[in-house]
């Protein structure tokens, strides 16, 4: 039903009167790539406002900015080794006021965690327990971890007591364990991994091979 | 969030709270609302940064938290309050002129560091309004906290919300983070601190004429360990109030410009709406879309002493705005001398709508200015009666139109005359819908402040080598200065800049200032179309 009603002549499907053409007129070129970057344009802007109070409002926002940089809220950057140390770096530092937020009001992990090892008194405290934990690879991966050194028997007293809590995690101690436990469980393993290039138990824990090299950690076991 | 907004934010956070915070906001601004440790891993920053990100953008009240199910807090960013960090400036500037500098000082203390104690925020504004001073003199802490009562009474200033004072018996564990708690009537409510002292000046208070500097300076440093009377209660800057404070200036402004032109006693009808809107600051709520209804005899007795107009004066102001078709004030009844009404929304949108005329005007031309402005009035025209109606050929008009129909300022209905929607039998209509083109000018804002500022970044960055030189050189100069040194000593100094560099260091002062002032117009511009958005949405 549709056919070429002129047969093959070009026909506009639509009344080309209404968008403003006329019949027969030249088309305007078809636009073949995108817009210019920076366009002349024919009407240049207009001048910005001036008066006091936009004065005042620009000094304003130059002093902002500088005084930004200074506050304790800036976080620089740690830049990287420079090649000379130059001398007159150590005068030029600008000595910024330590910032220590309210604790009451922010989340409990945000609180930073300090890298020693617990004592064993803390991590009982913190086993107080409800804790369902979490089933992502890292803790997975990590409860492995620990159940190799406790074949391994060395410091099993206190790994005893971070697997204790890190098994039974409560809630919100959660992230805070993790880190504790990666942090030593990653101390603990580079220690002995200088020591031999091997792995130190291949197998898990309960395997009859494992079993006779509880005692003696430092010879690498196949 | 637009891909406009997204980098426009991540341009502000990188200037004012560095590249950490920066990488950090982004990511949050752009997946939405996560916990800790995946924001760690994602961006790939260490535990520690991310705290301290996370902290700095929590005390800026950037960021917000929630605690969900099994103990997980995540972290969501606000993308509109980090745009609003580019109207600093405007609020600082309106404390001035209503506060002065006390309240000018308090706004400035209160946006750069989040949220403050009453008391921090008094003695730090204090020690700067001394620094001011004249020698000898001090600024009493009572006059500090003066100001301070007054802005938190006109709700410019409000307190944070606070963690809820627990009973000590409760002996379970502690939550994940605290559930913050804010009720309607406590958040102005200045607590009762009798705050006693005088500024101090930052160098040896051993000048100071009081004579009591050393039992100061001890006090001072056991300042520290003293209990703060009010710990706990942090204010911060309450943007809404100057948003609407931004919104009633620029209705008055729109009417003083529509109609004062035209009367002898100059600005009276402004003062009228003026005088209508400051009574109606406490009693609307920002969001409605008019005022509570006004007598015309209540108005009478509020307008400012020093104006002497007659009732019937008033009353004939009042009909005339309520006649003119901007439709800025409406009449809504006729107790009390007839009852009138500031109609917001209706004011929000003629502002815009009147941005969007300029924006076209400028950007095409006043030809298809009037074009635009004659379909706006119309609705919607047809082809042949958009080139009748603006007495414009018909080649011109059409040319007009596609440049606005591809720039999106205008867009086409269909209106097809049979169910299949032949091209042939449709009528196609040119219509301004306010709303979407609004939208798309807001984004443009956007964008051409993302662009002002990285060109101001660059051009800082090409002259950074100039800049340290010449700040050296003013270092020098003042140390000499201080030490008392020749004229002849100065001038060589002065002479280590050379003629063509000094001409260099002015173009990159003109060029900055220019960028500068620009965001700040621009920004003015985002407000006044944010404004409409936000107030067109609520109605629906």
């Amino acid at each position: 039903m549709a056919g070429n009603k002129g047969r093959g002549r070009a026909a506009y499907t639509f009344n080309i009167e209404a968008v403003g053409f006329s019949r027969g007129e030249k088309l305007p070129d078809v636009v073949l790539k995108p817009p210019p970057l920076f366009p002349d344009t024919d009407y240049k802007p207009v001048p910005l406002k001036a008066g006091e109070g936009e004065d005042y409002m620009l000094a304003l926002k130059q002093e902002l900015r500088e005084t930004m940089k200074r506050m304790p809220y800036y976080i620089e950057t740690p830049e990287e080794k420079q090649d000379i140390e130059r001398y007159s770096k150590r005068y030029m530092k600008v000595y910024k006021e330590e910032w220590i937020p309210d604790w009451r009001r922010l989340p409990r992990e945000m609180m930073p965690r300090k890298k020693c090892k617990k004592g064993p008194k803390s991590e009982k405290a913190k086993d107080t327990s409800k804790g369902v934990s979490l089933t992502n690879t890292a803790d997975v991966l990590k409860k492995i971890e620990e159940l190799e050194k406790r074949g391994d028997g060395e410091k099993s007293d206190e790994e005893n007591e971070e697997k204790e809590g890190g098994k039974e995690k409560s809630k919100e101690g959660d992230e805070e364990d993790d880190d504790d436990a990666a942090e030593q469980e990653e101390y603990d393993e580079e220690e002995q991994e200088e020591e031999n290039d091997y792995i130190n138990s291949y197998f898990e824990d309960g395997d009859d091979f494992g079993a006779d090299s509880d005692d003696n950690m430092d010879e690498a076991t196949y | 969030m637009t891909q406009a907004e997204i980098k426009l934010c991540s341009l502000l956070l990188q200037e004012h709270f560095g590249e950490i915070v920066e990488k950090i906001g982004v990511h949050l601004i752009r997946t939405g609302s996560q916990p800790l440790r995946v924001i760690a891993h994602d961006t790939g920053t260490s535990l520690d940064q991310v705290k301290k990100a996370l902290c700095v953008l929590i005390q800026h009240n950037l960021v917000i938290y929630q605690v969900h199910k099994r103990g997980v807090v995540e972290y969501e960013a606000q993308c509109s309050r980090v745009l609003r960090m580019l109207r600093y400036p405007r609020y600082i500037y309106t404390a001035k002129t209503l506060y002065s500098d006390t309240g000018e000082l308090i706004v400035e203390e209160l946006l750069l560091n989040g949220k403050m104690t009453m008391s921090a925020v008094v003695k730090k504004v204090a020690d700067r309004l001394t620094e001011t001073m004249e020698d000898g003199k001090t600024m009493d802490y009572a006059e500090v906290s003066n100001t301070f009562m007054r802005l938190a009474d006109t709700h410019f200033v409000q307190r944070c919300p606070w963690v809820p004072a627990t009973e000590n018996s409760d002996p379970g564990p502690l939550p994940p983070a605290p559930i913050l708690v804010i009720s309607e009537k406590d958040m102005y409510l200045v607590p009762k601190l009798s705050l006693i002292g005088k500024g101090k000046r930052r160098r040896s208070s051993d000048e100071d004429a009081t004579g009591e500097p050393k039992a100061k300076r001890s006090k001072h440093s056991t300042d520290n360990k003293e209990p703060i009377p009010d710990d706990g209660i942090y204010w911060q800057a309450n943007l809404d109030r100057f948003h609407q404070h931004f919104r009633d200036q620029a209705i008055v402004s729109a009417v003083a410009n529509r109609m004062d032109q035209f009367t002898f006693q100059t600005q009276t009808s402004s003062e009228i709406v003026r005088t209508m809107l400051r009574m109606s600051e406490i009693t609307t709520p920002s969001a409605a879309p008019f005022t509570q209804p006004l007598s015309s005899n209540e108005i009478f007795r509020s307008l400012p002493v020093g104006y002497n107009i007659s009732k019937q004066v008033l009353d004939q102001y009042l009909t005339l705005l309520a006649d003119d078709p901007l439709e800025f004030v409406g009449k809504s009844g006729d107790s009390g001398g007839g009852m009138y009404v500031i109609n917001l929304h209706k004011a929000l949108g003629s502002l815009a709508t009147a941005t969007l005329e300029s924006v076209v005007q400028e950007r095409f031309g006043s030809r298809c200015a009037r074009i635009f402005r004659l379909v706006l009035q119309k609705k919607h025209l047809e082809q042949k009666q958009v080139e009748d109606f603006a007495m414009i050929p018909a080649k011109e008009a059409k040319d007009m139109l596609y440049k606005m129909l591809s720039g999106n300022f205008i867009s086409l209905q269909e209106i097809p005359k049979t169910p299949d929607h032949a091209p042939s039998r449709t009528f196609y209509l040119y219509t301004v819908n306010i709303l979407s083109a609004a939208r798309m000018l807001l984004h443009r804002c956007y964008k051409s402040i993302a662009n002002l500022i990285e060109r101001r970044q660059f051009e800082t960055k090409e002259n950074k080598r100039l800049l340290e030189k010449s700040q050296r050189v003013e270092a020098i100069i003042a140390s000499m200065q201080a030490t008392g040194a020749e004229e002849a000593q100065l001038q060589e100094i002065e002479e280590m800049i050379t003629a063509p560099e000094r001409q260099q260091l002015e173009t990159l002062k003109r060029n900055v200032n220019k960028l500068d002032a620009s965001e700040i117009q621009v920004d003015e511009t985002i407000f006044l179309l944010e404004s409409y958005i936000e107030s067109t949405m609520k109605r629906q």
